[in-house]
């Protein structure tokens, strides 16, 4: 059956003192190729310093909503591991217009993702969470220090792909001065200020 | 408690919250942005198409980096969108077989054919600038990775007006074949931009329950409205025509008012019987059958080195 | 007589970046995947702006315009490998090409990052950060396309029968290379073939990969090209030459 590949979330960090924040998933057949396609996929625009991607089966989410409707997550004692292991923390904490969903806040120690979350519940402000995730630690896949150039870099490079390397309304002024002097040719008129224009909006 | 539900739903819509997956949601609102979001996926995919054929023929160095940087662009939309249909239960290889079929809709604009080199310029102003204007509403969306793809999309969709506009203004203060040129690409993509709006308001059966749900915020005559007043003038200063000749301005509200819209050529190539809706169709079945061997090859590459991964506790 | 040579040189390396970046282009929108229509895109751009860097070049050295260069030169004029001309198609041929020239690319580029013309050596800096990525891109695509299905294996075996000969000759040297070398000027002729062949052939072979003893057809070269150019400029030119060299599109 042609599935398309599994998907993989994906996060970036703008600046390396900022957090990773999801932007969105892409189709992958391994972590890999997932790394690689999140880089060409997300970061065609510069500023990107660290990229980090995960199996979404990997990923453990609630929305606050689903907290209060179903609490089996606060009693759940199923334990997938012997002892813990570290698990990333994810949270929405507001409803404003983004780019981004989840940010990270950090990690806890877990030996299942309910005990995670119970964990990352007690450790982080759960006051205006909307959505929380918990991945383990071990199933992200990240880039490192020593790949950031070759990953990142040649984005800058591409000016083209930059709104403000276009000039239209100076352009768009220069042929109005055109259109006007010629029409000054067929049509002397009193010399002096010229009629006020449009207001241009800034580039 | 089923109403009680839906109540709760349009308090947190009507509050301006975002709803996300795993958030309940009337069946008819997951359907309606299912329908919306994967046509706005299949029409970024199937729009690479028509410029992407001009890649090769791009005149100069720069041409061919940004064209090629607007296609990918393209593929890029697509691909946030496709993602944010996912998180409502839909699979890419579900909606990918439905557009193949002819069942699934997609922006009709990218059924007529580039004509010449001008188009390009033209489509980035025009059809660009026309989506920018249906993306800036829609980054308000009710649904989160609707909105969120639509907030991406709109931050990289500028470029994409403004280096179709400098061409347009370049050519059509340049040679005479170029003035030529562009006049005719504009001849031939104006109405299928205004189109792009969609039916009258009077006409959509979609829009009030999009409107009541916010997921859609402007109307669709409110929308060209607002196209109109902005390219009329500026393609006039360049001297450029456009081919309306009921085209007036309406002293009272400064609107620019446009002719009729030729609707039955609008149902034609929506369902199907536009000038290259065959062409576009069979390109992207070529490439997902061309595809396959490569995307079943990698898919078993990794599950041979899962298996041969020694088991972690 | 080290510009003008110093120029062809550049010329060549040039040619074979934008023809390369051409053919990769025809894949947008065509790509077996969507990631990849974005990813080979990236490529395809990366290799054309790596192309502008070496017309750059050629023209401080008092050669044309790149712009002029590449669209109102005649077929017989390019002095690209002819690797890069040869159509793209199907998936296994374009990533094994592209896996054959970045890994020639990441064998030349540091050695000419340490030329001692100072404009070369800089441009051979800044590609190499994009050319790094590009082979890890391309490698991870042969390994497991060789390593997939039978039907994957058996399309990249087919196409490096084709395409070995053509690969190899991307290193025969040109006019003066090695009077150039002398100077310090471009790497020491054989060593970037050497340490390609070194890392290539080991590479291929580990991805179950047999490399062929083919032997290129007679009279195919950088001076001497295919068909296939022909019909690459024909369409590439065409909206350029529509108008004079000096109008701007």
């Amino acid at each position: 059956m042609d599935t398309q590949w599994p998907r993989y979330e994906v996060f970036e960090q703008e600046q390396p003192d900022q957090p990773h924040r999801n932007s969105g998933a892409v189709h992958a057949p391994d972590a890999e190729l997932a790394l690689q396609n999140a880089r060409d996929v997300f970061v065609r625009r510069p500023e990107v310093s660290s990229l980090w991607v995960v199996p979404e089966n990997q990923i453990y989410a609630w929305t606050a909503e689903a907290l209060a409707a179903d609490p089996s997550w606060q009693t759940e004692t199923v334990v997938l591991a012997r002892s813990a292991s570290p698990y990333e923390v994810f949270q929405k904490q507001s409803q404003r217009q983004s780019e981004t969903y989840v940010i990270h806040v950090g990690t806890v120690q877990a030996r299942s993702p309910s005990e995670a979350l119970r964990e990352a519940l007690a450790k982080f402000d759960a006051g205006s969470v909307l959505v929380w995730w918990v991945v383990l630690a071990g199933a992200i896949r990240r880039s490192t220090r020593g790949e950031a150039a070759s990953l990142f870099e040649p984005a800058r490079d591409k000016t083209y792909r930059q709104p403000n390397e276009y000039k239209v309304a100076s352009q768009m002024r220069a042929a109005n001065d055109a259109g006007k002097a010629e029409a000054g040719n067929e049509q002397p008129g009193p010399a002096g200020a010229p009629a006020p224009g449009p207001q241009e909006p800034a580039e | 408690m089923i109403d009680e539900r839906l109540q709760a739903f349009e308090v947190r819509i009507a509050r301006g919250e975002k709803i996300e997956p795993g958030d309940w949601m009337p069946d008819e609102y997951r359907r309606q942005l299912i329908r919306m979001i994967s046509q706005h996926a299949h029409s970024e995919i199937v729009g690479m198409l028509p410029e992407g054929a001009w890649i090769t023929r791009a005149p100069n160095l720069r041409q061919k980096l940004i064209l090629l940087a607007k296609v990918q662009d393209e593929a890029g939309h697509g691909q946030y969108l496709y993602h944010a249909a996912e998180t409502l239960g839909a699979t890419r290889a579900e909606m990918i077989e439905l557009l193949l079929a002819g069942k699934a809709k997609y922006s009709s604009v990218f059924n007529y054919p580039t004509l010449s080199w001008a188009d390009m310029g033209i489509i980035g102003w025009l059809v660009d600038g026309a989506a920018i204007l249906n993306q800036t509403m829609l980054a308000r969306s009710s649904y989160g990775p609707y909105s969120r793809a639509m907030v991406r999309i709109s931050a990289e969709e500028g470029f994409h007006k403004k280096q179709g506009q400098e061409m347009v203004i370049r050519y059509a203060r340049g040679t005479a074949r170029q003035h030529a040129l562009v006049q005719d690409a504009l001849n031939r993509w104006w109405w299928p931009s205004l189109m792009m709006f969609g039916p009258h308001d009077s006409e959509s059966p979609n829009s009030p329950t999009l409107l009541r749900w916010r997921i859609k915020t402007r109307t669709n005559d409110q929308l060209r409205q607002e196209f109109v007043n902005e390219l009329v003038p500026e393609l006039q200063r360049l001297e450029l025509s456009l081919p309306d000749s009921a085209l007036r301005r309406d002293e009272a509200s400064g609107n620019w008012l446009i002719g009729p819209i030729d609707w039955d050529e609008f149902k034609r190539v929506v369902s199907g019987h536009g000038p290259c809706n065959q062409e576009r169709l069979a390109a992207r079945q070529k490439a997902h059958d061309d595809g396959r061997w490569v995307r079943e090859a990698l898919e078993v590459y990794a599950a041979r080195q899962d298996q041969a991964r020694p088991r972690v506790n | 007589m080290t510009e003008p040579a110093l120029a062809a040189y550049l010329l060549a390396l040039a040619d074979d970046e934008l023809i390369l970046g051409h053919r990769d282009s025809e894949w947008t929108g065509h790509a077996p995947i969507l990631e990849e229509d974005i990813a080979f895109a990236n490529i395809a751009q990366d290799e054309i702006g790596h192309a502008s860097l070496w017309y750059g070049l050629v023209r401080d050295l008092g050669g044309a315009e790149p712009d002029r260069l590449i669209f109102f030169r005649l077929p017989a004029e390019y002095r690209n490998a002819p690797l890069v001309e040869l159509p793209k198609g199907d998936w296994a041929f374009s990533m094994l090409r592209q896996y054959l020239f970045d890994a020639a690319e990441a064998r030349r580029l540091p050695l000419l990052a340490a030329s001692t013309h100072r404009p070369l050596a800089e441009a051979a800096a800044k590609i190499r950060t994009e050319e790094i990525y590009h082979l890890r891109h391309t490698q991870a695509w042969i390994e497991r396309l060789a390593q997939g299905t039978s039907e994957s294996h058996r399309r990249v075996q087919a196409a490096l029968d084709l395409l070995w000969p053509y690969a190899v000759q991307l290193f025969d040297p040109v006019t003066h290379e090695a009077e150039l070398a002398a100077g310090g000027l471009l790497p020491e002729v054989g060593a970037v073939k050497g340490d390609w062949l070194q890392t290539v052939v080991p590479f291929l072979s580990a991805v179950t990969l047999r490399v062929p003893e083919a032997s290129l057809p007679a009279g195919v070269s950088r001076a001497q090209h295919t068909q296939h150019l022909t019909d690459l400029l024909a369409d590439m030119q065409v909206v350029a030459r529509s108008e004079g060299p000096d109008v701007h599109w």
